[in-house]
């Protein structure tokens, strides 16, 4: 199994400064979270453990007066010679290597997920590369497990053991497979914002590309100073340099206390049809948005059914 | 009782299934899997609270039966939860020298004694599995809980403390205080459940009396003892948010038989008097016979179905108290409404197909991935729908066709008039003589009914006619000598008085009050509408609860644990009404009784009633016990 795991924390990504901690599971059955304590779902049930303990004791003491021993030290060493290949310890592999993997998708997910600040001397800003890479190694990691699952399901079947134990090994690879689902669907929730990020992104710049404030002012008619839209191509330098030439008559004009009834006229019209050009572009901005926003949720849950499938 | 009883249990039972510690609420934690080993006790108390998927989702792999063959599976844990019988306690013990599983994690319903626990111990000694034995508790789970605010004590060799055992005339002392002990030993795990140590009252001379007497021996004995104290500590304090105690009314049977005999009309109690209905399950053979089979072909094969009737079934949580009628149009509500959003879906479908033909259609598939998405993630929701809807028109098909062709819609309205003494438009005989109203069993109920209730006992001519007239049905007339007997015994007669002024209104035939395109032709059945009426367990309780002043209830003995001293007088200390209360019915009970105390608590505001009884049984069950009785 080491050797088909993909992912190797702190090898795979390129660049990646960060040292990666060890993190360690803390799902020890025995720790009660202290939280839970104060809740008002109380459990009446009474510990006799230390009870039966005693009990033990006592049983040893009255049958030692009776003069019955054990012979105790062979048997345990025979008991714990277990298969080491057996089924269970591989199962246990599995579930942690599943473990490591949630652990670095939770661990690194804030910078995978965190909005590229176009301030690039951040330190801790991901390049799309990292991002790709972790992509493409979970997704490795993910196919390795599920196969991993499929094997062992195989070989239980094959083997010849009772029926018990056959479902016994069947559900606790269902299990298995349950939580590798969970961790999936960590994984294609970043992946969700993370195109929904990248569109819209590239919606952003496709408008306005050195402008860091939004262009959805619908009624103002503000001059587009000094823009290439990509889009409107000629139409709408011929406007900027009408613009421009209007503000430049504006400002020679300013002398003047009238306007032309032409002029104004003119300037109407400019104004008319830069209004519904604006309209125009902001119910289109409006659809790709939502449709991305669908595409993207689509997305989340096609990528759950497929990987349901797969495995 | 912040927390409902079930809910109570259900944790308690959580807990216990994840190695005796509080589960976490993290989602994605690692799997740990074990097995379940329980014994019939412990199965009945766990099904109707958990269902196989939310084991699973547990990590229990398998469930098994205690006494059955079990393989060794020597790298997993086992979680054990059986009552600490010597069979049981035997068979533990040969599972530890067959060292079947990994690790042990025994969990006893109910206490065990220090002697059984030291039979485990050599066993575990002589295998060398005390290591393995890694928690060892008392659960304090002896009742079964089937609603939120309603419990039974058992249902394995529940005829051991049924009415009959009870009641019969040749009981030893010996016999009788080992069923109060069993019924004193549950309702003690009740309490501790709970987590409140109550106020009890009961009447005087009979079995109610004795169980109160043990009970309140037993609670007393527990707080006495600090150290081991169940009813002391946080855990208390966490559950409490009322200050005030509940009430505990014992009450028994005999005090009103003619409830269990009773023909009833609403959902819940329908079922379980007309259907198999054990443990919110319900046990139906399919293709019984609606449909004609062509001439020639085999009978069609009856198979076996079973639902269960679960807490998160919303139509059943709102409709189990409701009158039949109005559940049968809340199906077929259902059913269309469901109709119409599946037709949505498969507008969708077709839509879809249009793709790239006019821009109308492109711009409403864009408006459509948004109602895809929707779609596809409540697909399982209507799935669901579903499937709920068609369990209840199944269940509700099966009751109409009992309704039916047994007339039981008759039999309702008629014992309703007896119990509370209003005019009779039919007189019995004639519905005992109808050949075709019901099975001699339900002219048996009537007639039981009216003697019940009769202010003057027949004369013997008449009772002669009336039990001609049985027998030519076919009746077995063994209950009647029991009920002449009880009646002769009991001081308390059944007066309509103790009834209250039940009203039935039928509201006209159901001609064709649906649509033909209902499921339910609920055509020659009557519309009757029940109306709020309290039998006699709830009037006693509601005389309790308010402090009220009553000759029936003056005389009942006052129990508080919590006081130093025994105290014999019949005095409450506690002058205000109470807000909590549990009711309890020594000797079986049914829904009847229990959907009658939820419509009075609902009625009050504020006040919670929990039900319960030493066994459930239907109106078929019970006569076959008055049968039994009547024999001697």
């Amino acid at each position: 199994m080491e050797a088909n795991s993909g992912l190797v924390p702190g090898r795979t990504l390129m660049g990646w400064k960060n040292p990666l901690r060890r993190r360690t599971m803390t799902s020890s059955i025995g720790d009660v979270s202290v939280c839970l304590q104060g809740c008002s779902s109380a459990n009446m049930a009474v510990d006799i453990t230390l009870l039966f303990k005693a009990s033990v004791k006592t049983v040893k003491t009255r049958n030692k007066a009776i003069g019955i021993g054990f012979d105790s030290t062979k048997d345990e060493i025979f008991k714990r010679s277990r298969p080491k290949s057996g089924f269970s310890p591989r199962a246990k592999e599995v579930i942690s290597n599943i473990t490591k993997l949630k652990d670095f998708l939770l661990q690194h997910r804030k910078d995978y997920v965190s909005a590229g600040s176009l301030i690039s001397s951040d330190l801790t800003r991901m390049t799309d590369n990292e991002r790709d890479q972790i992509d493409q190694d979970a997704q490795i990691f993910m196919r390795t497990c599920s196969e991993a699952i499929k094997q062992l399901r195989n070989e239980a079947e094959k083997k010849i053991t009772s029926t018990q134990i056959k479902e016994h090994r069947g559900a606790v690879l269902d299990l298995i497979e349950k939580y590798l689902r969970g961790v999936c669907k960590l994984y294609s929730e970043q992946r969700a914002i993370r195109v929904k990020r990248m569109v819209d992104k590239k919606r952003l710049s496709r408008l306005a590309p050195e402008h860091h404030s939004r262009v959805e002012k619908p009624r103002e008619v503000e001059p587009v100073e000094g823009k290439t839209v990509k889009e409107e191509g000629s139409e709408k330098s011929v406007s900027e340099v009408l613009d421009n030439t209007v503000e430049h008559l504006w400002e020679e004009v300013r002398v003047e206390d009238e306007l032309s009834p032409e002029e104004i006229q003119m300037f109407e019209q400019e104004n008319q049809r830069l209004v519904s050009e604006m309209n125009n572009l902001v119910d289109e901005v409006r659809q790709i948005e939502g449709k991305v926003v669908e595409i993207s949720r689509l997305q989340e849950i096609f990528a759950e059914k497929v990987l349901q499938q797969v495995s | 009782m912040a927390a409902s009883v079930r809910e109570k249990q259900t944790v308690a039972l959580k807990r216990m299934l994840n190695f005796n510690a509080p589960p976490l609420k993290n989602t994605t934690a690692e799997p740990v899997w074990k097995v379940l080993i329980y014994d019939r006790f412990g199965q009945d108390i766990i099904s109707p609270l958990l269902s196989v998927k939310e084991l699973r989702d547990m990590g229990i792999t398998l469930h098994l039966l205690l006494h059955s063959d079990r393989d060794p599976i020597p790298d997993v844990p086992a979680v054990y939860f059986v009552m600490p019988t010597e069979e049981n306690i035997d068979r533990i013990c040969q599972d530890l020298r067959n060292q079947l599983y990994e690790s042990y994690y025994l969990n006893f319903i109910s206490a065990i004694s220090r002697s059984k626990l030291e039979d485990i111990a050599s066993a575990a000694l002589a295998a060398n599995a005390v290591t393995q034995v890694t928690k060892v508790f008392d659960q304090y789970l002896n009742f079964i809980t089937l609603e939120d605010d309603m419990f039974i004590l058992c249902h394995q060799n529940k005829e051991l403390i049924s009415y009959h055992a009870i009641n019969r005339a040749d009981i030893q002392d010996t016999d009788m205080e080992s069923i109060m002990d069993t019924i004193v030993d549950s309702l003690f795990c009740f309490f501790v459940t709970l987590g409140a140590v109550p106020i009890i009252r009961c009447p005087r001379g009979n079995a109610a009396e004795m169980v109160a007497e043990k009970l309140d021996k037993k609670l007393r004995e527990n707080l006495r003892d600090a150290r081991n104290s169940l009813f002391t500590g946080d855990n208390m304090a966490a559950g409490q948010f009322s200050f005030q105690r509940p009430l505990f009314v014992l009450a028994d049977r005999n005090v009103d038989m003619a409830t269990p005999l009773h023909h009833t009309w609403t959902y819940q109690a329908l079922i379980h008097d007309v259907l198999d209905f054990h443990l919110n399950r319900v046990m139906m053979e399919e293709g019984a016979g609606a449909e004609p089979s062509p001439a020639g072909a085999r009978p069609k094969k009856k198979s076996r179905r079973t639902y269960d009737l679960t807490a998160a079934d919303r139509f059943w949580q709102k409709h189990k108290g409701s009158p039949f009628p109005e559940v049968a149009e809340s199906v077929q509500e259902q059913l269309d409404r469901y109709r119409a959003q599946e037709d949505e879906v498969k507008r969708l479908k077709s839509i879809m197909g249009l793709e790239g033909e006019d821009e109308g259609a492109i711009s409403m598939l864009s408006d459509n991935t948004a109602k895809l998405t929707s779609a596809v993630s409540s697909l399982p929701e209507l799935l669901e729908k579903k499937r709920l809807i068609d369990l209840h028109t199944n269940v509700a098909t099966a009751i109409l066709d009992h309704i039916k062709s047994r007339k039981l819609d008759v039999y309702f309205e008629y014992e309703e008039k007896l119990m509370s003494k209003s005019t009779l438009d039919k007189s019995l005989l004639d519905i005992i003589s109808d050949p075709d109203a019901g099975t001699p069993e339900d002219k048996m109920r009537l007639f039981l009914i009216y003697y019940i209730t009769a202010q003057l006992v027949p004369s013997e001519s008449d009772l002669e006619q009336y039990k001609t007239a049985l027998l030519d049905t076919g009746c077995d007339l063994s209950p009647l000598n029991y009920i002449k007997q009880w009646k002769a015994f009991t001081k308390m007669a059944a007066t309509p008085a103790n009834y209250g002024n039940s009203g039935v209104k039928p509201m006209g035939l159901f001609s064709r009050v649906m649509n033909t395109g209902s499921q339910f032709v609920m055509e020659g059945v009557k519309n009757l509408v029940l109306k709020q009426h309290n039998i006699p367990v709830t009037r006693i309780l509601d005389n309790l609860m308010e402090m009220k002043s009553h000759p029936e209830t003056d005389d009942y003995r006052y129990f508080d644990p919590k006081m130093l001293r025994g105290s014999e007088s019949s005095i409450p200390r506690n002058k205000n009404p109470f807000q909590e209360a549990v009711v309890f019915v020594v000797g079986g009970g049914n829904y009847i009784e229990y959907q009658n105390l939820v419509d009075y608590a609902k009625s009050k505001q504020g006040k919670k009633v929990i039900y319960g009884c030493s066994e459930l049984f239907n109106a078929a069950q019970f006569i076959k016990q008055l049968s039994q009785l009547g024999q001697k």
